[in-house]
């Protein structure tokens, strides 16, 4: 008896302990966060001089005029072609290739697996030079093309690796049978392959598209034009040109976040899978 | 024959476009970075092969050297700040200490889903002499004239972008150990809990064991992605004032793009690489040693 009531006082501490550390980090998280969306209805003057209080009234000045000056409507409309094609283009390539390394059985796919994943340790800046030298001399810089081939460059390392490590768990009996029916490769590819790896695919194409959607330094780079350019890249620019009003600038921060916050509610569990999948060992 | 042919026609169809389409956009590059990384170039005209003088510059920066301290110092918050809270974190909810747990972790994982460039803007409020820190402290010391000035000092002014990382990231850390905790099987834990086990016991003689090759992997993603920091510092400071906040990718963009110096840059970028090689080949070894000595 006295055994238990000492372990359950032993639970109670650990329970307190955990709810205050709990708490204070969400709030810390979270707070910044809400504290920026409440702003963002308030005039610049009261955020300076009232920095806690909650708006009087809701004011949608800055969002009007922060959509009009930064453009970004059409900021949005690039990003969001940007991350569709990239992550649509990245992720049926990674597949593709995914299924002919794990399953041809052909030695040059251990060299190519391999050299794909000494690429998750590149980082963009180590190609940014040759990439512009590059893109000059093809004259597709300044281009969404010369855009969307970097993206889909620097997606492939992981996605490869995603699918390569599922493809390799699905039994080659499916494969097998389908070859005896006198089916192709392709066939194989698109009917069996594709359809089975639904569940890495869903996760594959929800971690590219947020990579996408936030990536930063090659639209950065790679253009200079408004018109082409996306939705971070614009808000930074948009940020920097402006004299000090931050309820413009917690406007454009909002406009930035809401497309990813709907993203996140809907397709968190994937997401989250996502970023655990490169450290689990299956 | 046919189906031989097939077969390797298919393979080429299936790997070839991904690997062109890799090898274009990084493997060339690093390859040409790596060349360029020992000529003087501008842009036009034949680069002029130099030789290690690059690098021996480099070294020789007060700025590069005080950009690399600062990469440390951002490793260093990776590995003992977010690894150690992400634990924390994951294993509060893994053991149900608190009710809710699915919605703290949704929550605390929210930042990731921001883009750094808003991340970046929102702090640079906090953080400037106008912001909210100071809007605090006023509150706090009773002072409405104080300032808070922490960029102006060449030693502490990384220290804001530091407390951001943190915020930031420590969301994917706890995700990771969460999932790699949420594969121990529950008869472990069911057994020590039926032997009496207590949950600190729990904690450092059943879940810890398991995850030491985790605590490993996550260190070398940490150490990966500290040295790429680029985007949030780049938008919070842009490197400044006078290059307190730079960090060795900053160093290289500006050195790039801002100087022209492509040869000099290119050998920055390439250090990037030997450096993250190298402090992961030592997290590994020191691994490796670990690993022997309590097996």
């Amino acid at each position: 008896m006295s055994d238990i009531t000492l372990k359950n006082k032993e639970l109670v501490g650990w329970r307190i302990a955990s709810y205050i550390f709990m708490a204070i980090f969400t709030l810390l998280t979270v707070g910044p966060l809400f504290w920026l969306t409440y702003s963002s209805f308030k005039p610049h003057a009261d955020i300076m001089q009232q920095t806690f209080a909650f708006p009087r009234a809701f004011f949608f000045g800055n969002y009007t005029r922060a959509w009009e000056i930064g453009k970004l409507g059409g900021l949005i409309l690039n990003s969001i072609f940007y991350s569709f094609f990239g992550t649509i283009i990245t992720v049926y390539l990674a597949l593709g290739a995914g299924y002919g390394f794990a399953k041809f059985g052909y030695r040059v796919s251990n060299w190519f697996y391999a050299f794909f994943i000494m690429g998750l340790l590149i980082t963009a800046h180590s190609v940014l030079v040759p990439l512009f030298v590059m893109e000059t001399r093809l004259n597709i810089d300044d281009t969404r093309l010369g855009v969307l081939i970097p993206y889909v460059g620097f997606g492939l390392p992981f996605m490869i690796y995603l699918a390569t490590s599922y493809i390799k768990g699905i039994p080659s009996s499916l494969e097998e049978a389908a070859l005896i029916d006198g089916a192709g490769y392709l066939q194989i590819f698109w009917r069996i392959i594709r359809p089975v790896c639904q569940p890495v695919t869903a996760t594959m194409l929800i971690f590219a598209f947020l990579s996408n959607w936030n990536e930063f330094v090659f639209v950065f780079v790679l253009t200079s034009r408004q018109e082409i350019r996306s939705l971070p890249v614009g808000v930074n620019a948009f940020v920097g040109g402006l004299s000090r009003d931050f309820g413009l600038l917690f406007a454009a921060l909002v406009i930035a976040t809401i497309p990813m916050i709907l993203f996140y509610i809907f397709f968190r569990d994937q997401l989250m899978k996502g970023f655990a999948a490169g450290s689990l060992k299956e | 024959m046919t189906t031989l042919g097939n077969k390797r026609a298919s393979y080429a169809l299936l790997t070839l476009p991904s690997v062109f389409i890799y090898a274009l956009v990084i493997v060339f590059p690093v390859v040409f970075s790596f060349v360029l990384g020992f000529t003087e170039w501008s842009g036009f005209g034949a680069p002029v092969f130099t030789g290690l003088s690059n690098y021996r510059k480099m070294l020789t920066d007060l700025v590069f050297l005080h950009g690399l301290r600062n990469n440390m110092l951002i490793v260093a918050v990776s590995v003992f700040g977010q690894i150690p809270f992400g634990f924390v974190l994951a294993y509060i909810i893994y053991r149900g200490l608190v009710k809710w747990g699915d919605f703290f972790q949704t929550m605390i994982f929210l930042p990731i889903t921001v883009s750094a460039i808003v991340v970046a803007k929102l702090w640079n409020q906090f953080f400037s002499p106008a912001g909210m820190v100071t809007a605090i402290a006023r509150i706090l010391q009773d002072d409405p004239r104080f300032v808070f000035a922490i960029f102006e000092d060449r030693a502490l002014a990384i220290v804001p972008v530091l407390v951001v990382i943190l915020w930031y990231y420590t969301g994917i850390y706890m995700v990771i150990f969460l999932a790699n905790m949420q594969k121990i099987s529950p008869a472990v834990i069911e057994a020590a809990i039926v032997d009496g086990a207590k949950e600190r016991q729990i904690l450092f003689r059943v879940v810890m064991p398991q995850m030491t090759n985790i605590l490993f992997t996550t260190a070398v993603f940490a150490i990966a992605g500290s040295l790429k920091s680029f985007d949030l510092i780049f938008a919070m400071t842009g490197g400044g004032p006078a290059n307190y906040t730079t960090v060795i990718a900053i160093y290289m963009y500006l050195n790039t793009f801002k100087y022209y110096n492509y040869g000099f840059g290119s050998a920055v970028s390439i250090m990037i690489v030997i450096l993250s090689l190298g402090l992961i080949t030592l997290i590994q070894s020191v691994y490796r040693y670990f690993e022997a000595k309590y097996e």
